[in-house]
C-alpha cells in the first residue's frame, strides 16, 4: 500500500535521510527502530506530509503524496501520532476525536467515537480538557485515538509507548494489538523497547544515519551484527559521513 | 433553569430593548443615538475583529482596509453606477472580502508578523484610494453619498432608520460568528490555536479555514463600513482608511471580552457612550485617557474581559465554554 524509493531530506548541509527505501503491505505492522537522530520521525514527517523530502517517490495505494498537503493524507487514510502528545488546545477528549473524524473520515458517527473511547480505555475522560486533564497514557492513547478517527488504513505511531511504566506498557500494548485486530490496519511503530515490537511486530526496519540498514524478521535484524554496532556506537566517521 | 436557557432569556431580553425599548425611549433623541450608531458601527468591525482572532487565531491590525474598501465600494456603485443603496452596502462586504484575498499570503505568517503584514496591506488600499481620484474623488473624498432609502413609508435614511440598519448587521454578525463558533469548523478553528500541525495530520485543511475567517470577517467589517458611509454621506481616505476604525474595535473586544461572542458588542457600547457621555464632558481634552486606563485596569483584573467578569466565571475555569 506504501512504497518509498530512494526518499532524501536534506534540512541545510545536514542529511536527516539519506535513501531510505521501503514498502508497507496492506495489513502488516512494522517496527522502525534505531538510534536517537536516526531519522525516524523525519520518515514519519516525510510520509505525513510534515515535511517535503528532497528527492525520492513516495505512493500511497497508486497516488503519488508528493504534493499532497498532510490533511489530504489524512484523508486518503494515512494516520499519525506524535512522539510528544499535541491535544488540541481547550478541547475535551471527544471533540478531539470529533474533529478527527469529521474532517479526516468527512463523517459524524458518535458510535465510532465511542468504540474508539472504549477500546483505549479513553470513555471516562471523554468529558475531560485533554490539554490539562490527562496523565500521560491518556495522553498517548488520545494522540492513537485522533489517528484511528479519521479512519487511517495506515497507522504511524512514534514512541506512543515511550515514557510509560512497564504495566502501562503491557496494557497498552495489548490495546494496540486490539486497535490493529478490529480495524485490520497496517501499522509502523516507532519504538526503543526491542521486546515491544518482538510482540507486536513481525517485521522491523533498522535506521541509522537515514539509511535503513536492516529489514527482516526482529530475531534476524536484532542479531545483524551492524544493527548491534549501530545501538552501541561502534560506528566509524566513514559511516556517519 | 439551566445555563443555556438563562443565556437564551437574557439574549432575547437584550434584544427586545433594542429593537424596541431604545427606538420608544431614545428615537427623539438625535444626540444619544448617533452615539449609539457609532457605537454599534465599531462593535459590527469589533465582532468582525474578534471572529477572526478568536476563531482564526490571527491578530489583524488592518481592519481599516476592510471597512475603507467596504465603504468606498458601495459609495462608488451607488453613485456612479446607480445601484440601490442596500444591494451597494451588501457588495461593499463583497468588495472588502474580494480585498482580503490579496491578503491571504500573509496566512502563511504567524502571531506579530501576521499583523505587521496586514497593516502593510491596509496601507496600500489607503494609498490606492488617494490615487484612484477619477473612482474615489482622490484626497478630496466623495460627498453627498446616496442616504438609504424610505421603505414602506419608514426612513431608514434618518437616525432612527440607521440605527435599525446597523443593529441588525450586528446582531447578525455576532449570529453567525456563534453559529460558526458551535460547528465542527469552530472546534477546528479552536484546536488549530495551539497545534496546527496537529489539526492537518487528521486532516483539517487549516489554512482553507483560517482563509474562510479571514474573507467573512473583512466581508462583516465591508458592509459595517459601506453602511457608515451612506448614514453619513461622506468619505474620505483618512476617514475610510483611519487607524481608529482597527484600534477602537480591538480596545472594545478586548474590553468586553474577545473570546465571548457579545463581549466584542457590550464592550464597544461600554467604551463609546461612557466616554462620549461621561468623560468627555468632564475632560473635554484627553478624555480618551481615563479609556486607557480603564482598558488597562480591565486587562490587568480581568484579562478575559467584561463579560466573563459579569459572568463571575474567572478565564482559567471557563475554558470549555471558550471558543
Amino acid at each position: 500500500m506504501l512504497t518509498l524509493e530512494g526518499v532524501q531530506v536534506n534540512f541545510g548541509g545536514v542529511q536527516a535521510l539519506k535513501s531510505a527505501s521501503f514498502s508497507v503491505a496492506e495489513g502488516e505492522s512494522i517496527g522502525l527502530v534505531g538510534p536517537n537522530g536516526a531519522g525516524k520521525t523525519t520518515l514519519f514527517n516525510v510520509i505525513s506530509g510534515v515535511v517535503r523530502p528532497t528527492a525520492g517517490r513516495l505512493d500511497f495505494r497508486g497516488t503519488s503524496l508528493l504534493k499532497l498537503p498532510e490533511w489530504k493524507r489524512a484523508r486518503l487514510g494515512i494516520g499519525r501520532s506524535f512522539q510528544i502528545p499535541r491535544p488540541f488546545g481547550h478541547c475535551t477528549v471527544r471533540e478531539n476525536l470529533l474533529v478527527a473524524q469529521r474532517f479526516g473520515a468527512g463523517k459524524k458517527d458518535p458510535k465510532r467515537i465511542d468504540e474508539i473511547l472504549d477500546i483505549l480505555n479513553l470513555r471516562d475522560k471523554a468529558d475531560r480538557d485533554a490539554t490539562t486533564e490527562l496523565a500521560l497514557t491518556e495522553h498517548k492513547a488520545l494522540e492513537v485515538g485522533k489517528a484511528l478517527a479519521t479512519e487511517p488504513s495506515l497507522l504511524l505511531l512514534d514512541e506512543v509507548l515511550a515514557g510509560l511504566e512497564t504495566s502501562s506498557k503491557r496494557a497498552f500494548m495489548e490495546r494496540l494489538a486490539a486497535v490493529r485486530d478490529r480495524y485490520r490496519l497496517a501499522m509502523v511503530i516507532i519504538e526503543h523497547d526491542i521486546a515491544t515490537i518482538a510482540a507486536l511486530c513481525p517485521r522491523v526496519l533498522v535506521l541509522n544515519f537515514g539509511q535503513i540498514i536492516a529489514d527482516g524478521s526482529p530475531d534476524a535484524v536484532f542479531r545483524d551484527p551492524e544493527v548491534i554496532r549501530s545501538y552501541t556506537g561502534e560506528t566509524t566517521l566513514a559511516e556517519a559521513s | 433553569m439551566t445555563k443555556t436557557l438563562m443565556n437564551r432569556i437574557v439574549l432575547t431580553a437584550a434584544l427586545a430593548i433594542a429593537y424596541v425599548g431604545v427606538p420608544l425611549l431614545l428615537g427623539g433623541n438625535a444626540y444619544v443615538l448617533g452615539l449609539i450608531v457609532a457605537a454599534l458601527t465599531i462593535a459590527g468591525v469589533a465582532v468582525a475583529w474578534a471572529l477572526l482572532g478568536n476563531l482564526g487565531g490571527m491578530v489583524s491590525f488592518g481592519h481599516a482596509a476592510f471597512f475603507g474598501v467596504g465603504s468606498y465600494t458601495s459609495a462608488v456603485l451607488a453613485m456612479k453606477l446607480g445601484v440601490p443603496v442596500f444591494a451597494a452596502m451588501l457588495l461593499g462586504g463583497v468588495g472588502a472580502a474580494v480585498s482580503s484575498i490579496a491578503m491571504l499570503p500573509a496566512l502563511r505568517l504567524r502571531g506579530p508578523y501576521f499583523a505587521l503584514a496586514i497593516l502593510a496591506y491596509a496601507h496600500i488600499f489607503q494609498i490606492l484610494a488617494t490615487e484612484m481620484t477619477a473612482v474615489t474623488g482622490g484626497a478630496g473624498g466623495l460627498l453627498s453619498i446616496p442616504r438609504f432609502p424610505t421603505l414602506l413609508g419608514f426612513e431608514f435614511g434618518e437616525k432612527l432608520g440607521g440605527y435599525l440598519i446597523v443593529l441588525t448587521i450586528v446582531v447578525l454578525a455576532a449570529f453567525a460568528y456563534d453559529a460558526i463558533r458551535r460547528s465542527t469548523w469552530g472546534l477546528a478553528l479552536k484546536a488549530m490555536h495551539d497545534t496546527e500541525v496537529a489539526t492537518r495530520v487528521v486532516g483539517v485543511p487549516s489554512t482553507h479555514l483560517k482563509a474562510a475567517m479571514l474573507v467573512l470577517s473583512a466581508f462583516i467589517t465591508g458592509v459595517v463600513g459601506a453602511f457608515n458611509a451612506h448614514f453619513i454621506s461622506f468619505l474620505d481616505p483618512d476617514y475610510a482608511f483611519s487607524s481608529g476604525w482597527t484600534v477602537l474595535p480591538i480596545a472594545a473586544a478586548i474590553f468586553g471580552g474577545y473570546r465571548t461572542v457579545w463581549g466584542p458588542v457590550v464592550g464597544a457600547l461600554a467604551i463609546y457612550l461612557v466616554d462620549q457621555l461621561l468623560f468627555k464632558p468632564i475632560l473635554p481634552h484627553g478624555h480618551q485617557m481615563i479609556l486607557g486606563v480603564l482598558l488597562c485596569a480591565m486587562i490587568l483584573f480581568s484579562p478575559g474581559g467584561l463579560m466573563p467578569a459579569l459572568r463571575r466565571r474567572p478565564v482559567k475555569e471557563n475554558r470549555h465554554a471558550h471558543a
